[in-house]
Protein backbone atom coordinates (compact mmCIF):
# COMPACT_ATOMS: atom_id res chain seq x y z
CA UNK A 1 0.00 0.00 0.00
CA UNK A 2 1.42 3.46 -0.96
CA UNK A 3 2.23 5.87 1.91
CA UNK A 4 -0.22 8.67 0.45
CA UNK A 5 -3.03 8.25 -1.84
CA UNK A 6 -4.92 10.74 -3.20
CA UNK A 7 -8.07 10.99 -5.38
CA UNK A 8 -9.97 13.70 -6.90
CA UNK A 9 -9.04 16.01 -3.85
CA UNK A 10 -10.46 19.12 -3.57
CA UNK A 11 -11.12 22.48 -1.16
CA UNK A 12 -12.96 25.56 -1.79
CA UNK A 13 -13.07 28.99 0.58
CA UNK A 14 -16.11 30.88 0.40
CA UNK A 15 -16.92 29.94 -2.79
CA UNK A 16 -13.30 30.35 -4.25
CA UNK A 17 -11.75 26.84 -5.50
CA UNK A 18 -8.02 26.79 -3.70
CA UNK A 19 -7.21 23.27 -5.64
CA UNK A 20 -9.04 20.32 -7.39
CA UNK A 21 -8.56 17.16 -8.96
CA UNK A 22 -5.20 16.35 -6.72
CA UNK A 23 -4.68 13.21 -7.27
CA UNK A 24 -1.39 11.22 -6.94
CA UNK A 25 0.61 8.38 -5.18
CA UNK A 26 3.86 8.30 -2.61
CA UNK A 27 5.21 5.07 -2.54
CA UNK A 28 7.04 4.61 1.54
CA UNK A 29 10.07 6.29 1.45
CA UNK A 30 9.51 8.03 -1.22
CA UNK A 31 10.53 12.17 -1.61
CA UNK A 32 7.81 13.33 -3.08
CA UNK A 33 7.92 17.05 -4.46
CA UNK A 34 5.33 19.80 -4.65
CA UNK A 35 5.57 22.53 -7.22
CA UNK A 36 3.20 25.31 -8.22
CA UNK A 37 3.45 28.91 -8.32
CA UNK A 38 2.03 31.16 -5.16
CA UNK A 39 -1.55 30.44 -4.33
CA UNK A 40 -1.48 27.18 -6.51
CA UNK A 41 -3.53 25.01 -3.88
CA UNK A 42 -0.24 23.65 -2.23
CA UNK A 43 -0.41 24.09 1.18
CA UNK A 44 -4.42 23.25 1.13
CA UNK A 45 -2.88 20.13 -0.46
CA UNK A 46 -1.01 19.77 1.83
CA UNK A 47 -3.10 20.45 5.24
CA UNK A 48 -5.69 18.16 3.77
CA UNK A 49 -3.27 15.44 3.85
CA UNK A 50 -2.26 16.62 7.51
CA UNK A 51 -5.60 15.99 8.81
CA UNK A 52 -5.89 19.79 9.37
CA UNK A 53 -8.64 20.52 6.62
CA UNK A 54 -11.67 18.55 5.47
CA UNK A 55 -11.74 18.37 1.77
CA UNK A 56 -15.36 19.33 -0.14
CA UNK A 57 -14.50 16.28 -2.35
CA UNK A 58 -12.63 13.25 -3.07
CA UNK A 59 -10.96 11.00 -0.67
CA UNK A 60 -7.13 9.96 0.32
CA UNK A 61 -5.14 7.55 2.13
CA UNK A 62 -2.38 8.81 4.59
CA UNK A 63 -0.24 6.26 6.59
CA UNK A 64 -3.17 4.10 6.41
CA UNK A 65 -5.62 6.48 7.92
CA UNK A 66 -8.73 7.42 5.60
CA UNK A 67 -9.67 11.08 4.65
CA UNK A 68 -13.16 11.72 3.33
CA UNK A 69 -15.11 14.24 1.83
CA UNK A 70 -16.36 16.43 4.59
CA UNK A 71 -14.56 15.12 7.21
CA UNK A 72 -11.12 16.16 7.99
CA UNK A 73 -8.43 13.28 8.95
CA UNK A 74 -8.59 11.96 12.29
CA UNK A 75 -6.48 12.83 15.64
CA UNK A 76 -4.81 8.71 14.90
CA UNK A 77 -3.55 10.21 11.27
CA UNK A 78 -2.21 14.05 12.85
CA UNK A 79 -0.23 11.39 15.21
CA UNK A 80 1.14 9.44 12.35
CA UNK A 81 2.38 12.40 9.89
CA UNK A 82 4.72 14.82 10.83
CA UNK A 83 3.71 18.40 9.46
CA UNK A 84 6.43 21.62 8.89
CA UNK A 85 4.27 24.15 9.17
CA UNK A 86 5.25 27.60 7.03
CA UNK A 87 6.07 29.65 9.82
CA UNK A 88 8.20 27.55 12.83
CA UNK A 89 5.40 28.77 15.17
CA UNK A 90 7.16 28.32 18.57
CA UNK A 91 6.66 29.89 22.18
CA UNK A 92 9.43 32.63 22.57
CA UNK A 93 9.34 32.66 25.91
CA UNK A 94 9.47 28.62 26.60
CA UNK A 95 13.31 27.36 25.62
CA UNK A 96 13.84 25.28 22.70
CA UNK A 97 13.76 21.82 24.93
CA UNK A 98 10.83 22.99 26.52
CA UNK A 99 9.26 23.89 23.38
CA UNK A 100 9.70 20.22 21.86
CA UNK A 101 9.07 18.49 25.27
CA UNK A 102 5.25 20.58 25.19
CA UNK A 103 4.46 19.21 21.63
CA UNK A 104 5.66 15.61 22.20
CA UNK A 105 3.19 15.60 24.90
CA UNK A 106 0.95 16.84 23.10
CA UNK A 107 1.17 13.63 20.54
CA UNK A 108 1.10 11.58 23.91
CA UNK A 109 4.43 11.02 24.70
CA UNK A 110 5.42 10.82 28.48
CA UNK A 111 7.81 13.85 29.42
CA UNK A 112 10.75 11.28 30.02
CA UNK A 113 10.01 10.13 26.70
CA UNK A 114 9.46 13.67 25.19
CA UNK A 115 12.91 14.94 26.95
CA UNK A 116 14.85 11.90 25.69
CA UNK A 117 13.55 11.97 21.84
CA UNK A 118 14.20 15.81 22.22
CA UNK A 119 17.91 15.62 23.43
CA UNK A 120 18.38 13.27 20.71
CA UNK A 121 17.10 15.08 17.94
CA UNK A 122 18.15 18.20 19.30
CA UNK A 123 22.04 16.44 19.53
CA UNK A 124 21.38 15.36 15.60
CA UNK A 125 20.52 18.95 14.44
CA UNK A 126 23.44 20.35 15.90
CA UNK A 127 21.04 22.29 18.61
CA UNK A 128 21.72 20.75 21.73
CA UNK A 129 23.75 23.87 22.81
CA UNK A 130 21.29 26.10 22.49
CA UNK A 131 18.55 23.85 24.28
CA UNK A 132 17.97 25.70 27.09
CA UNK A 133 17.81 29.33 25.29
CA UNK A 134 14.66 30.97 24.69
CA UNK A 135 13.03 29.83 21.19
CA UNK A 136 12.94 34.01 20.54
CA UNK A 137 16.64 34.00 20.49
CA UNK A 138 17.32 31.43 17.96
CA UNK A 139 18.93 32.71 15.00
CA UNK A 140 16.04 32.22 11.57
CA UNK A 141 17.80 28.50 10.21
CA UNK A 142 17.87 27.41 14.16
CA UNK A 143 14.12 28.28 14.40
CA UNK A 144 13.54 26.05 11.12
CA UNK A 145 15.81 22.88 12.33
CA UNK A 146 14.09 23.41 15.95
CA UNK A 147 10.59 23.08 13.48
CA UNK A 148 11.43 19.76 11.63
CA UNK A 149 12.80 18.27 14.64
CA UNK A 150 9.74 19.18 16.16
CA UNK A 151 7.62 17.41 12.76
CA UNK A 152 9.58 14.20 13.44
CA UNK A 153 9.43 13.87 17.48
CA UNK A 154 6.58 11.48 17.37
CA UNK A 155 7.89 9.23 14.50
CA UNK A 156 5.73 9.62 12.24
CA UNK A 157 5.34 7.88 9.01
CA UNK A 158 5.21 10.94 6.58
CA UNK A 159 6.48 14.28 6.60
CA UNK A 160 5.37 16.89 5.00
CA UNK A 161 7.35 19.84 4.77
CA UNK A 162 5.69 23.14 4.07
CA UNK A 163 8.26 25.71 1.89
CA UNK A 164 11.17 24.73 4.38
CA UNK A 165 13.57 27.47 3.32
CA UNK A 166 11.30 30.11 2.34
CA UNK A 167 13.13 33.34 3.84
CA UNK A 168 15.78 31.74 5.22
CA UNK A 169 19.09 33.62 4.53
CA UNK A 170 21.97 31.23 2.16
CA UNK A 171 23.46 30.32 5.20
CA UNK A 172 20.60 28.87 7.05
CA UNK A 173 18.87 27.70 3.80
CA UNK A 174 21.83 25.80 2.97
CA UNK A 175 21.77 24.05 6.79
CA UNK A 176 17.86 23.33 6.36
CA UNK A 177 18.91 21.90 3.09
CA UNK A 178 21.16 20.04 3.92
CA UNK A 179 18.80 18.61 7.11
CA UNK A 180 15.80 18.01 4.74
CA UNK A 181 18.58 15.78 2.70
CA UNK A 182 20.05 13.83 5.79
CA UNK A 183 16.21 12.93 6.26
CA UNK A 184 15.57 11.78 2.60
CA UNK A 185 18.74 9.78 2.73
CA UNK A 186 16.85 8.15 5.76
CA UNK A 187 14.29 6.75 3.57
CA UNK A 188 11.65 8.73 5.16
CA UNK A 189 8.74 9.37 3.17
CA UNK A 190 8.65 12.90 3.10
CA UNK A 191 6.64 15.23 1.25
CA UNK A 192 8.17 18.76 0.01
CA UNK A 193 6.15 21.57 -0.95
CA UNK A 194 8.92 24.54 -2.50
CA UNK A 195 9.00 27.15 -4.77
CA UNK A 196 12.82 25.91 -4.92
CA UNK A 197 13.10 23.97 -7.77
CA UNK A 198 16.93 23.04 -7.09
CA UNK A 199 15.63 21.92 -3.93
CA UNK A 200 13.02 19.06 -5.59
CA UNK A 201 15.69 18.62 -8.40
CA UNK A 202 18.43 17.45 -5.79
CA UNK A 203 16.18 15.41 -3.33
CA UNK A 204 12.62 14.26 -5.14
CA UNK A 205 12.33 11.25 -7.02
CA UNK A 206 9.01 12.91 -8.59
CA UNK A 207 7.19 15.94 -8.65
CA UNK A 208 3.70 17.14 -8.68
CA UNK A 209 2.79 20.47 -10.92
CA UNK A 210 0.03 22.28 -9.13
CA UNK A 211 -1.99 25.20 -10.28
CA UNK A 212 -5.34 24.91 -8.89
CA UNK A 213 -5.73 21.53 -10.15
CA UNK A 214 -2.83 18.59 -10.64
CA UNK A 215 -1.18 19.51 -14.40
CA UNK A 216 1.15 16.91 -14.63
CA UNK A 217 3.57 14.13 -11.93
CA UNK A 218 6.97 14.94 -13.50
CA UNK A 219 9.98 12.57 -12.77
CA UNK A 220 13.21 13.96 -10.99
CA UNK A 221 16.99 13.49 -11.35
CA UNK A 222 18.06 10.39 -12.15
CA UNK A 223 14.43 8.77 -12.84
CA UNK A 224 13.87 11.78 -15.08
CA UNK A 225 16.56 10.47 -17.66
CA UNK A 226 20.74 10.63 -18.09
CA UNK A 227 21.86 14.39 -17.77
CA UNK A 228 22.02 16.55 -20.61
CA UNK A 229 24.85 18.82 -21.80
CA UNK A 230 25.44 21.55 -23.87
CA UNK A 231 28.76 21.78 -25.69
CA UNK A 232 30.30 24.83 -27.77
CA UNK A 233 31.92 24.82 -30.79
CA UNK A 234 34.29 27.18 -32.53
CA UNK A 235 31.92 27.06 -35.84
CA UNK A 236 28.82 25.46 -36.36
CA UNK A 237 29.42 21.80 -36.85
CA UNK A 238 28.90 19.82 -40.38
CA UNK A 239 25.77 17.12 -40.87
CA UNK A 240 28.52 14.98 -40.97
CA UNK A 241 29.79 15.78 -37.28
CA UNK A 242 26.10 16.06 -36.26
CA UNK A 243 25.48 12.62 -37.73
CA UNK A 244 28.25 10.61 -35.42
CA UNK A 245 27.14 12.20 -32.41
CA UNK A 246 23.85 11.09 -33.20
CA UNK A 247 24.82 7.57 -33.97
CA UNK A 248 26.64 7.49 -30.48
CA UNK A 249 25.24 4.43 -28.45
CA UNK A 250 24.90 6.65 -25.41
CA UNK A 251 22.89 9.43 -26.64
CA UNK A 252 19.60 9.93 -26.76
CA UNK A 253 19.08 13.25 -28.80
CA UNK A 254 20.87 16.29 -30.06
CA UNK A 255 19.83 19.66 -30.79
CA UNK A 256 21.90 22.18 -32.41
CA UNK A 257 21.48 26.30 -32.25
CA UNK A 258 24.69 27.82 -34.69
CA UNK A 259 27.98 26.51 -32.87
CA UNK A 260 26.07 25.08 -29.72
CA UNK A 261 24.86 21.93 -29.43
CA UNK A 262 22.60 20.31 -26.77
CA UNK A 263 22.72 16.43 -26.06
CA UNK A 264 21.03 14.26 -23.52
CA UNK A 265 22.77 11.45 -23.02
CA UNK A 266 21.07 8.28 -21.79
CA UNK A 267 23.49 7.92 -18.18
CA UNK A 268 26.09 9.02 -16.98
CA UNK A 269 29.31 8.03 -17.23
CA UNK A 270 31.59 8.07 -20.47
CA UNK A 271 28.65 10.28 -22.09
CA UNK A 272 30.45 13.70 -22.10
CA UNK A 273 33.76 12.31 -22.75
CA UNK A 274 33.14 9.91 -25.12
CA UNK A 275 30.86 12.56 -26.87
CA UNK A 276 33.90 14.97 -26.62
CA UNK A 277 36.21 12.49 -28.29
CA UNK A 278 33.88 11.79 -30.95
CA UNK A 279 33.01 15.41 -31.98
CA UNK A 280 37.25 15.81 -31.65
CA UNK A 281 37.71 12.84 -33.87
CA UNK A 282 35.62 14.28 -36.44
CA UNK A 283 37.19 17.56 -36.88
CA UNK A 284 34.87 19.68 -34.53
CA UNK A 285 37.09 22.60 -32.35
CA UNK A 286 35.45 22.27 -28.95
CA UNK A 287 35.23 25.59 -27.01
CA UNK A 288 33.57 24.76 -23.63
CA UNK A 289 31.36 21.95 -22.30
CA UNK A 290 28.74 23.11 -19.73
CA UNK A 291 26.54 20.42 -18.06
CA UNK A 292 22.77 21.43 -18.23
CA UNK A 293 20.81 21.62 -14.64
CA UNK A 294 17.85 22.87 -15.06
CA UNK A 295 15.67 19.72 -16.83
CA UNK A 296 13.32 20.73 -14.33
CA UNK A 297 13.12 24.62 -14.84
CA UNK A 298 12.47 23.70 -18.19
CA UNK A 299 9.45 21.17 -17.28
CA UNK A 300 8.34 24.09 -14.58
CA UNK A 301 8.43 26.67 -17.43
CA UNK A 302 6.44 24.56 -20.03
CA UNK A 303 3.65 23.33 -16.98
CA UNK A 304 3.12 26.57 -15.92
CA UNK A 305 2.82 27.98 -19.56
CA UNK A 306 0.33 25.05 -20.12
CA UNK A 307 -1.44 26.23 -17.44
CA UNK A 308 -2.08 29.88 -17.77
CA UNK A 309 -2.99 28.62 -21.47
CA UNK A 310 -5.81 26.49 -19.24
CA UNK A 311 -6.71 29.89 -17.17
CA UNK A 312 -5.20 27.87 -14.08
CA UNK A 313 -2.27 30.11 -13.16
CA UNK A 314 -2.03 33.71 -12.98
CA UNK B 1 -6.99 15.09 30.36
CA UNK B 2 -3.40 14.19 30.13
CA UNK B 3 -3.18 16.59 27.28
CA UNK B 4 -4.91 19.36 28.91
CA UNK B 5 -2.37 19.09 31.69
CA UNK B 6 -0.06 19.53 29.60
CA UNK B 7 -1.37 22.80 27.97
CA UNK B 8 -2.26 24.07 31.19
CA UNK B 9 1.43 23.44 32.40
CA UNK B 10 2.52 25.63 28.98
CA UNK B 11 0.37 28.33 29.88
CA UNK B 12 1.32 29.03 33.60
CA UNK B 13 4.93 28.66 32.61
CA UNK B 14 4.58 31.27 29.88
CA UNK B 15 2.49 33.49 31.81
CA UNK B 16 5.27 33.36 34.68
CA UNK B 17 7.63 34.47 32.26
CA UNK B 18 5.53 37.69 31.20
CA UNK B 19 6.19 40.30 33.87
CA UNK B 20 3.96 42.51 31.73
CA UNK B 21 1.11 40.68 31.56
CA UNK B 22 1.60 39.19 35.36
CA UNK B 23 2.00 43.06 36.19
CA UNK B 24 -1.27 44.20 34.44
CA UNK B 25 -3.35 41.23 35.91
CA UNK B 26 -2.00 42.89 39.63
CA UNK B 27 -2.94 46.09 39.07
CA UNK B 28 -6.47 46.41 39.34
CA UNK B 29 -6.89 44.15 42.40
CA UNK B 30 -3.76 45.80 44.44
CA UNK B 31 -5.67 49.40 43.24
CA UNK B 32 -9.39 47.27 44.18
CA UNK B 33 -7.17 46.56 47.71
CA UNK B 34 -5.70 49.54 48.42
CA UNK B 35 -8.34 52.21 47.74
CA UNK B 36 -10.91 51.53 49.91
CA UNK B 37 -8.68 50.68 52.79
CA UNK B 38 -6.97 54.07 52.14
CA UNK B 39 -10.22 55.81 52.07
CA UNK B 40 -10.87 54.29 55.59
CA UNK B 41 -7.98 55.26 57.25
CA UNK B 42 -8.09 58.87 56.00
CA UNK B 43 -12.06 58.64 56.65
CA UNK B 44 -11.47 56.96 60.34
CA UNK B 45 -9.03 59.63 61.44
CA UNK B 46 -8.41 63.09 59.32
CA UNK B 47 -11.78 63.60 57.47
CA UNK B 48 -13.67 66.99 57.88
CA UNK B 49 -16.83 65.79 60.36
CA UNK B 50 -19.45 67.14 57.43
CA UNK B 51 -18.16 64.59 55.24
CA UNK B 52 -18.55 61.57 57.51
CA UNK B 53 -21.98 62.80 58.94
CA UNK B 54 -22.89 63.03 54.74
CA UNK B 55 -21.70 58.97 54.51
CA UNK B 56 -23.33 58.43 57.86
CA UNK B 57 -26.60 60.10 55.95
CA UNK B 58 -26.47 58.41 52.75
CA UNK B 59 -26.16 55.20 53.86
CA UNK B 60 -28.19 54.93 56.66
CA UNK B 61 -25.52 54.40 59.19
CA UNK B 62 -26.81 54.85 63.20
CA UNK B 63 -25.15 58.23 64.87
CA UNK B 64 -24.67 55.70 67.54
CA UNK B 65 -21.90 54.03 65.67
CA UNK B 66 -18.29 54.66 65.91
CA UNK B 67 -16.66 56.56 63.19
CA UNK B 68 -13.95 54.23 61.89
CA UNK B 69 -17.06 50.68 62.94
CA UNK B 70 -19.70 52.13 60.82
CA UNK B 71 -17.54 53.62 57.60
CA UNK B 72 -16.22 50.28 57.73
CA UNK B 73 -19.10 48.34 57.63
CA UNK B 74 -20.43 50.85 54.71
CA UNK B 75 -17.70 50.10 52.35
CA UNK B 76 -17.36 45.63 53.58
CA UNK B 77 -20.93 45.86 52.26
CA UNK B 78 -20.72 48.27 49.16
CA UNK B 79 -17.11 47.14 48.08
CA UNK B 80 -17.69 43.55 47.61
CA UNK B 81 -19.47 43.63 44.01
CA UNK B 82 -15.89 44.90 43.09
CA UNK B 83 -14.11 41.59 43.96
CA UNK B 84 -16.71 39.91 41.90
CA UNK B 85 -15.86 42.00 38.96
CA UNK B 86 -11.98 40.79 39.08
CA UNK B 87 -12.55 36.83 38.89
CA UNK B 88 -14.35 37.99 35.24
CA UNK B 89 -11.52 40.75 34.51
CA UNK B 90 -8.67 38.87 34.86
CA UNK B 91 -9.27 35.84 32.93
CA UNK B 92 -9.92 37.87 29.96
CA UNK B 93 -6.58 38.97 29.56
CA UNK B 94 -4.87 35.65 29.50
CA UNK B 95 -7.91 34.11 27.49
CA UNK B 96 -9.29 36.88 25.07
CA UNK B 97 -4.90 35.73 24.12
CA UNK B 98 -5.22 32.22 24.35
CA UNK B 99 -6.72 31.40 20.41
CA UNK B 100 -6.57 34.92 18.74
CA UNK B 101 -2.45 35.14 20.67
CA UNK B 102 -1.98 31.78 19.46
CA UNK B 103 -2.92 32.68 15.51
CA UNK B 104 -1.31 36.06 15.81
CA UNK B 105 2.32 34.30 16.88
CA UNK B 106 1.59 31.49 14.34
CA UNK B 107 1.51 28.77 16.70
CA UNK B 108 -2.08 27.57 16.32
CA UNK B 109 -1.12 25.69 13.12
CA UNK B 110 1.31 23.74 14.96
CA UNK B 111 -0.19 22.55 17.77
CA UNK B 112 -4.32 21.92 16.14
CA UNK B 113 -1.60 19.53 13.81
CA UNK B 114 -0.74 17.41 16.82
CA UNK B 115 -3.76 14.79 17.59
CA UNK B 116 -4.74 16.44 20.93
CA UNK B 117 -8.86 16.92 20.94
CA UNK B 118 -10.44 20.42 21.07
CA UNK B 119 -12.24 19.95 24.44
CA UNK B 120 -8.62 19.23 25.95
CA UNK B 121 -7.38 22.52 24.10
CA UNK B 122 -10.62 24.74 25.61
CA UNK B 123 -9.99 22.74 29.41
CA UNK B 124 -6.68 23.37 28.75
CA UNK B 125 -6.19 27.05 28.05
CA UNK B 126 -9.66 27.59 30.48
CA UNK B 127 -7.94 25.96 34.00
CA UNK B 128 -4.95 28.13 32.39
CA UNK B 129 -6.87 31.58 32.67
CA UNK B 130 -9.33 30.60 35.67
CA UNK B 131 -6.65 29.28 38.33
CA UNK B 132 -4.34 32.37 38.35
CA UNK B 133 -7.26 34.80 38.42
CA UNK B 134 -9.24 32.96 41.51
CA UNK B 135 -5.88 33.23 43.34
CA UNK B 136 -5.57 36.56 42.27
CA UNK B 137 -8.77 37.14 43.70
CA UNK B 138 -8.68 35.46 46.75
CA UNK B 139 -5.48 37.16 47.73
CA UNK B 140 -6.64 40.31 47.41
CA UNK B 141 -10.08 39.39 49.55
CA UNK B 142 -7.80 38.09 52.04
CA UNK B 143 -5.73 41.07 52.28
CA UNK B 144 -9.11 43.38 51.68
CA UNK B 145 -10.63 41.83 55.03
CA UNK B 146 -7.53 42.07 56.87
CA UNK B 147 -6.96 45.46 56.08
CA UNK B 148 -10.08 46.46 57.01
CA UNK B 149 -9.99 44.75 60.58
CA UNK B 150 -7.09 45.82 61.15
CA UNK B 151 -7.98 49.75 61.21
CA UNK B 152 -11.73 48.59 62.88
CA UNK B 153 -9.58 46.10 65.57
CA UNK B 154 -8.99 49.08 67.98
CA UNK B 155 -12.63 50.03 68.32
CA UNK B 156 -14.41 46.58 67.38
CA UNK B 157 -12.15 44.11 68.97
CA UNK B 158 -13.50 41.86 66.77
CA UNK B 159 -13.57 40.85 62.79
CA UNK B 160 -15.76 42.60 60.99
CA UNK B 161 -14.53 40.51 57.63
CA UNK B 162 -14.93 38.03 56.09
CA UNK B 163 -19.32 38.06 56.88
CA UNK B 164 -21.46 35.80 55.33
CA UNK B 165 -22.23 37.41 52.19
CA UNK B 166 -17.80 37.93 51.38
CA UNK B 167 -17.31 33.86 52.07
CA UNK B 168 -20.29 33.63 49.34
CA UNK B 169 -19.30 35.81 47.44
CA UNK B 170 -15.56 34.62 47.10
CA UNK B 171 -15.83 31.63 47.82
CA UNK B 172 -18.75 30.61 45.14
CA UNK B 173 -19.95 33.59 43.06
CA UNK B 174 -15.79 34.36 42.52
CA UNK B 175 -15.11 31.01 40.38
CA UNK B 176 -18.39 30.76 38.86
CA UNK B 177 -17.86 34.25 37.36
CA UNK B 178 -14.47 33.54 36.51
CA UNK B 179 -15.48 30.44 34.51
CA UNK B 180 -17.99 33.25 32.79
CA UNK B 181 -15.07 35.75 32.08
CA UNK B 182 -13.15 32.93 30.94
CA UNK B 183 -15.48 30.81 28.72
CA UNK B 184 -16.50 34.44 27.35
CA UNK B 185 -13.50 35.19 26.09
CA UNK B 186 -12.88 32.36 24.68
CA UNK B 187 -16.09 32.83 22.49
CA UNK B 188 -14.91 36.17 21.46
CA UNK B 189 -11.28 35.29 20.91
CA UNK B 190 -12.81 32.06 18.57
CA UNK B 191 -14.23 34.26 16.35
CA UNK B 192 -12.83 37.79 16.54
CA UNK B 193 -8.92 37.48 15.08
CA UNK B 194 -7.42 40.41 16.25
CA UNK B 195 -6.91 39.37 20.07
CA UNK B 196 -6.56 42.85 21.72
CA UNK B 197 -10.41 43.56 20.22
CA UNK B 198 -11.36 39.78 21.61
CA UNK B 199 -10.03 41.51 25.17
CA UNK B 200 -12.11 44.38 24.60
CA UNK B 201 -15.22 43.03 23.37
CA UNK B 202 -14.83 40.24 26.61
CA UNK B 203 -13.98 43.02 28.84
CA UNK B 204 -17.84 44.62 28.21
CA UNK B 205 -19.64 41.64 30.25
CA UNK B 206 -17.99 43.74 33.35
CA UNK B 207 -20.37 46.55 32.38
CA UNK B 208 -23.07 45.07 33.99
CA UNK B 209 -21.56 44.08 37.61
CA UNK B 210 -20.42 47.64 37.33
CA UNK B 211 -23.73 48.82 37.03
CA UNK B 212 -24.78 47.20 39.87
CA UNK B 213 -21.81 48.05 42.06
CA UNK B 214 -22.40 52.04 41.13
CA UNK B 215 -26.09 52.06 42.10
CA UNK B 216 -24.72 50.61 45.37
CA UNK B 217 -22.41 52.88 45.56
CA UNK B 218 -25.26 55.33 44.87
CA UNK B 219 -27.08 54.63 48.01
CA UNK B 220 -30.03 53.83 45.49
CA UNK B 221 -30.34 50.02 46.17
CA UNK B 222 -28.78 47.46 49.10
CA UNK B 223 -27.76 43.96 47.62
CA UNK B 224 -29.41 41.27 49.52
CA UNK B 225 -28.39 38.26 50.27
CA UNK B 226 -31.55 36.89 47.67
CA UNK B 227 -29.99 38.75 45.19
CA UNK B 228 -26.55 36.88 45.65
CA UNK B 229 -28.16 33.46 45.63
CA UNK B 230 -30.41 34.46 42.53
CA UNK B 231 -26.96 35.99 40.90
CA UNK B 232 -25.04 32.73 41.79
CA UNK B 233 -27.54 29.99 39.79
CA UNK B 234 -27.98 32.81 36.77
CA UNK B 235 -23.53 32.71 36.62
CA UNK B 236 -23.93 28.50 37.25
CA UNK B 237 -26.41 28.55 34.16
CA UNK B 238 -24.61 31.62 31.91
CA UNK B 239 -20.98 28.99 32.52
CA UNK B 240 -22.60 25.67 31.42
CA UNK B 241 -24.51 28.00 28.14
CA UNK B 242 -21.40 29.71 27.25
CA UNK B 243 -19.00 26.57 27.71
CA UNK B 244 -21.09 24.40 25.44
CA UNK B 245 -20.90 27.69 22.97
CA UNK B 246 -16.97 28.03 23.31
CA UNK B 247 -16.53 24.31 22.39
CA UNK B 248 -19.17 24.68 19.54
CA UNK B 249 -17.84 27.77 17.89
CA UNK B 250 -14.14 25.89 18.18
CA UNK B 251 -13.91 25.26 14.71
CA UNK B 252 -10.30 24.38 14.25
CA UNK B 253 -10.21 24.69 10.20
CA UNK B 254 -12.21 28.01 10.45
CA UNK B 255 -9.60 29.27 13.07
CA UNK B 256 -6.79 28.09 10.64
CA UNK B 257 -8.08 29.52 7.25
CA UNK B 258 -10.34 32.80 8.05
CA UNK B 259 -8.76 35.72 7.35
CA UNK B 260 -11.58 38.35 8.36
Amino acid sequence: MPAIETRNLGKSFGGRRACWDISFEVARGEVFGLLGPNGAGKTTTLRMLAGLLAPDVGEAQVAGERIQAGRAGSARLRGRVGLLTESPGFYDRLTAAENLRYFGRLHGLTAHEADGRAARLLSRFALADHAQRPFAELSRGMKQKLAIARALLHQPEVVFLDEPTVGLDPEATREVRATVAQLASEHATLVLCTHHLDEVERLCSRAAFIAGRLVAIHAVGAQAGGPRVRIALSAPPSEGQLAIVRALPFVSSVACDGASLSLSLAAQGEGVPGAVAALVAAGARIEAVVPVRDVLEEAYVALLARARAEGLAA
Amino acid sequence: MRTALCIVEKELLELWRSPLLVASMVTLPATVVTMPIALLAWLSHAAPEQAVDFLRELYGVPAAASRAAALAAVLAKNWLPMFLVLPIFLPILIAAQSIGGERERRTLEPLLATPVSTLSIIAGKSIAAVVPSLAITWVSALAFCGGMDLIVWPELHALLLPDGAWLFGTLVLCPLLALFGNAAAVVVSSRVLDPRAAQNIAAMTVVPLLGVLVVQLAGRATLSARFYGTFAVCAAAADVALIAVAVRLFDREALLTRTR
